[in-house]
């Protein structure tokens, strides 16, 4: 899929751009503080309808504005689509060829994106939430449905620790007969979350191996592993899921009722990365931890192919300039003529590939967007 | 802005604690109450202060109504050994219209939510307890929403339940009947899917 041309409307520091996209590469440059970033993040919103860097919608607006639009027509393998996210302070309303979108979830996945920034180099060193965001976000593009499941496992496990709060420091019968009841209701929530995860990470373990191995030149075998809270494993069925998990919170109650909060779960599950069978969370070098990010953000666009059938758009802020020759190379090898991108970058000397030169070029500066020829 | 005349700010104003309607419509309604008959407009200010005077909750099974115990509950033709839970008084109507279930009902007026800061005890529960320990009820049908304080409110039940020996069954959830299945959301046909049946 591609954006055709993209509309933007007091959208941060941009007051009014209508953007012709012709091209399939496009990089966006220009000076710190022009907005680069700004409009990767247009295109983010656009797809998932929230920020990547901000959870206040009010921030996406510009300054004194009360509201920020974002259209664009893209190009499907089915067709055309219009499409139209508008923040304001009343909300957030999303629209697909002018009809207006009753539920987010519905929205999410009419257009599919990739972004690759400098804080995705932090994927695998940084904490277990960053690694479960990132399994959530991309299960949840090619899964409509998985962003339901995971939002009915988020209310369930908030009413549990509420329950759990009120709880101490002497539970009455009634909160424990309650304690019961939403630790079956979260089990059930949560197996549907790992069985899924399970699935999603097996298919994109294929993929990134296969990218690692190349990017590595067949030096490095990089493993992905769920590693659940409960005892639970891939080849379960669901109910035998559920009945673990269930398991693990029955272990646990005591000390969950003591400490007021849900310790296992789906919430508290990690991702683990492991090169020729060493964690690289912790013992892997910078760069490994950085082609292993590569790895995953590549496998992901595969991924995203392999289901949907055609290739999400990727997004690339800054992080040319944070990998070597080699793996900048590989990166644009990889996107070379299927891929729309959109890079920004400070400054193109120096990254000699024809994937870049090939591109359109576009300036950014001081809230304006000129098409350089 | 335009100040209206006291009377007809207030009865704006009236009009806009209701839900669903905001100061447009609030306004639309005022002035056409001003176009009414009077008889019309009094006999729509008796019927509000009368549904409110006179309606009460039934002692038996919390619904809303004029004399107590109420005509659902007084009705020997019902079956007696079904009752049917459910959230709220609109429920029951919802039920009523299906006219093709004759049992008792026991509305529970929300739904557990510790979030919310409501337990069993602050709905209708202990009161269905109880209510199951005289009457001869055989089966409990929960119809409480398919939301998760709706299930959860369902589980509890069940629990306190089960062990008395009553049987208790849940609503099936899945596709509406008479729509088309291309226009069911992914997650109501997931569910259908998870509650298939064999044919």
């Amino acid at each position: 899929m591609h954006i055709k041309e993209l509309r933007l409307k007091q959208f941060r520091n941009y007051d009014a751009i209508n953007l012709d996209v012709e091209n399939k590469v496009n990089v966006i440059l220009g000076e710190n503080a022009q907005g680069k970033t700004n409009m990767m993040e247009a295109v983010y919103v656009l797809a998932f309808a929230k920020s990547h860097r901000t959870s206040k919608d009010k921030e996406l607006m510009q300054w004194d504005q009360d509201f920020a639009r974002i259209e664009a027509e893209i190009e499907r393998k089915h067709g055309p689509l219009s499409l139209e996210v508008i923040v304001s302070n009343k909300g957030k309303k999303t629209k697909v060829n002018g009809l207006e979108q009753q539920k987010l979830s519905e929205y999410i996945g009419t257009c599919n994106v990739v972004m690759f920034a400098p804080e995705d180099l932090n994927l695998v060193k940084g904490g277990p939430h960053m690694r479960r965001r990132f399994i959530d976000m991309e299960i949840g593009q090619i899964s409509s449905v998985y962003l339901y499941d995971l939002m009915m496992y988020q209310r369930v496990l908030k009413q549990r620790n509420q329950l759990l709060k009120n709880m101490f420091p002497v539970p009455d019968q009634e909160q424990e007969v309650m304690l019961d009841v939403l630790t079956e209701q979260l089990a059930q929530a949560a197996a549907k979350v790992i069985s899924k995860r399970f699935s999603f990470l097996q298919l994109l373990q294929n993929w990134a191996k296969d990218i690692h191995h190349q990017i590595t030149t067949g030096n490095e075998e990089l493993r992905l592993t769920y590693a659940p809270t409960a005892e639970v494993s891939e080849d379960m069925e669901l109910s035998k899921i559920e009945e673990n998990v269930k398991l693990k919170f029955q272990q646990t109650r005591q000390n969950e009722i003591r400490r007021g909060v849900s310790l296992s779960g789906p919430h508290r599950d990690e991702l683990t990365l492991k090169i020729n069978d060493k964690e690289v969370q912790t013992y892997g070098s910078q760069g490994q931890q950085r082609t292993a990010a590569l790895s995953l953000k590549l496998a992901e666009i595969e991924l995203i192919n392999d289901n949907i059938g055609e290739y999400p758009i990727l997004l690339l802020d800054d992080v040319l300039s944070e990998l070597d020759h080699h793996r900048q190379s590989h990166l644009l090898n990889t996107i070379q003529g299927k891929v729309q991108t959109f890079v920004t970058t400070t400054s193109v000397h120096g990254i000699e590939h024809d994937t870049l030169k090939q591109a359109s070029t576009f300036i950014a500066e001081a809230g304006t967007l000129k098409q350089m020829k | 802005m335009v100040q209206y005349p006291t009377p007809i700010s207030k009865l704006i104003e009236g009009f806009m604690k209701l839900p669903g309607i905001g100061p447009k419509t609030a306004s639309r309604l005022a002035f056409y109450v001003l176009d009414m008959k009077e008889d019309d407009v009094l006999d729509f200010a008796k019927s509000l202060v009368n549904a409110k005077r006179d309606l009460t909750y039934c002692s038996v099974c919390h619904h809303i109504t004029d004399i107590d115990p109420c005509r659902i509950c007084e009705d020997k033709e019902r079956d007696q050994s079904a009752v049917c839970v459910v959230q709220d008084s609109k429920d029951v109507m919802a039920m009523e219209k299906m006219r093709e279930y004759s049992g008792l009902y026991h509305v529970l007026h929300g739904a557990i939510s510790p979030m919310d800061g409501v337990g069993p005890e602050d709905i209708k529960i202990p009161e269905l307890i109880k209510r199951l320990q005289n009457d001869d009820i055989q089966e409990v049908i929960v119809a409480t929403n398919p939301t998760i304080e709706g299930e959860a409110t369902a589980m509890y039940i069940s629990r306190l339940v089960k062990p008395t020996g009553i049987k208790v069954t849940r609503l099936a959830h899945g596709l509406p009947i008479g729509g088309d299945l291309e226009y069911a959301d992914e997650v109501t046909l997931s569910k259908a899917i998870e509650g298939r049946r064999e044919l």
